[in-house]
């Protein structure tokens, strides 16, 4: 799958050159905003148990930009090796699913300004982690098709990288022993363990190896449209709104608090 | 082991998000496996009598595409035909249609050459003695070569049903909501219960398959009676 993602990604880019550019035209024409979101990664997308439909604080900033616009919303689920593809090949508007704003990555999609900022980190059994070699000799597991993914191969040229199609799936392979370690953004670290009953067994070292900024994937060069997402972005921030979606899923009261550290507009 | 997940979830598991969002779950699994089950019965039955009939250079051409078809794995066939058609032709073809021509196209071409080798089964004698009886060659095939081949080929047909159910599963690389991604969604959200939720989910296709399979050899049972 990871070969034939990346040789996809590899000729849609090539060939988008030939599609047509404006798509907030098409948008408001058709009136539905598609935006693509994680189904599997709690508090940023999940498939809500009552409602049976995706929410999370990506969902939640999706909601923002249709109002925005005017149109309706419509989810696709989607998972880290998917979101460039669905971009690309026009299937979707949006893609809000943790996506880390990379310079490879942005020579395929556009990217919005930032509207959240996270570091990547390790779950590992508790105890089990004496000093950060360590993990230059143990089997790590990340997600396919992220930066994580390059990040620990950098870092830590003497792990044993083995990759997953999604968190949950990594962390199975911990709880089984496949591997002694599994690597994210902390905050999608924390929201999955937060589900986890026997969390206590667990534990997030303190310590981060990158910061990553999170923007919105937009289709490559379309301007009209990047543009009204940055000044929604910047306005939800003005307004006090986007304080109050951190504070949804990530504010004290809830399974994961975290304190914001990072606030739309500022520089990293 | 704690089976409360299933019940929980099972509406979840049988229809999605239904009536809320998309048909989804076990009942997305049926619509799929059934659509492209018929299709890749036609689609077979077409080209295994082209393939008996055809001769010279439709018949290499025919050749080439069902081997190029058989060769290709269908997930790859999915991931292709949805994300670059859009792109090469600037059509887009909805991620269900997709995934029904996918199977159907595959599970075609494997057919064909079933039909194929049951209408070869029979004796040259019977195509010789129908035009002897002065048929013409669709009436030899329709009335003649077929009720005869058709029971042979039976089996063959069961084998793809049943793996063709099976493979609707890999709808879940273009993201539609069948009933082992909608496993996989809510084993992601519980996070603790894998083995319960896929045991119901492995199941779930179990009695899709033995249901297809008794329906089959009902069917063919009052066949042989009927013959006696």
């Amino acid at each position: 799958m990871k070969k034939l993602t990346a040789l996809t990604a590899l000729t849609l880019a090539v060939l988008s050159g030939l599609a047509h550019a404006d798509r907030l035209e098409d948008i408001k024409k058709s009136g539905v905003l598609r935006v693509a979101s994680f189904d599997s990664n709690p508090p940023f997308g999940f498939i809500d148990a009552k409602s049976k439909q995706i929410e999370g604080l990506d969902v939640d900033y999706a909601k923002a930009i249709a109002d925005k616009l005017g149109v309706k919303l419509q989810l696709q689920p989607t998972n880290p090796a998917n979101r460039v593809p669905l971009l690309v090949a026009n299937k979707v508007d949006l893609v809000l699913a943790n996506f880390t704003i990379t310079p490879e990555r942005a020579e395929q999609v556009n990217f919005s300004i930032p509207y959240f900022s996270s570091g990547q980190q390790f779950i590992v059994k508790k105890g089990t982690l004496k000093s950060q070699d360590d993990l230059n000799k143990w089997r790590v597991g990340v997600d396919k098709g992220t930066v994580n993914e390059g990040v620990l191969r950098e870092k830590f040229p003497g792990a044993k990288v083995v990759a997953y199609d999604d968190t949950p799936f990594a962390f199975t392979a911990l709880r089984n022993g496949n591997v002694q370690a599994i690597t994210q953004d902390g905050p999608k670290l924390i929201g999955l363990l937060a589900n986890v009953p026997d969390k206590d067994k667990y534990e997030v070292p303190p310590f981060t190896i990158s910061n990553d900024l999170i923007g919105v994937g937009l289709p490559k060069g379309e301007a009209a449209l990047t543009e009204v997402v940055n000044q929604t972005l910047v306005e939800l921030e003005s307004k006090g709104q986007a304080q109050k979606i951190y504070d949804t899923w990530f504010g004290p009261d809830t399974k994961t608090p975290l304190t914001r550290l990072y606030k739309i507009g500022d520089k990293s | 082991m704690d089976f409360s997940v299933i019940r929980d979830n099972l509406d979840y598991f049988l229809i999605g998000a239904y009536p809320d969002g998309p048909l989804g779950g076990a009942a997305l699994t049926l619509v799929l496996s059934v659509l492209s089950g018929i299709a890749a019965a036609v689609l077979g039955l077409v080209l295994g009598i082209a393939l008996s009939t055809l001769k010279g250079w439709p018949r290499g051409i025919l050749i080439a595409v069902l081997g190029f078809l058989r060769a290709i794995p269908v997930l790859m066939l999915i991931f292709w035909s949805y994300f670059l058609l859009p792109i090469l032709f600037h059509v887009d073809i909805p991620a269900l249609f997709t995934v029904v021509c996918a199977l159907s196209l595959i599970g075609g071409a494997y057919l064909a050459y079933s039909v194929h080798a049951g209408i070869q089964s029979l004796p040259d004698g019977q195509w010789a003695a129908a035009r002897a009886l002065g048929m013409r060659p669709v009436q030899v095939m329709r009335l003649i070569i077929l009720p005869q081949a058709l029971p042979i080929m039976l089996p063959s047909f069961l084998n793809q049903w049943i793996s063709l159910i099976k493979d609707t599963s890999l709808a879940y690389v273009i993201g539609v909501g069948e009933l082992s991604f909608v496993a996989t969604q809510v084993s992601n959200r519980v996070m603790v219960h894998p083995t319960e939720i896929f045991l119901f989910v492995a199941l779930v296709y179990f009695v899709f398959c033995s249901s297809l399979d008794l329906l089959a050899n009902f069917a063919t049972g009052r066949q042989q009676v009927k013959q006696r």
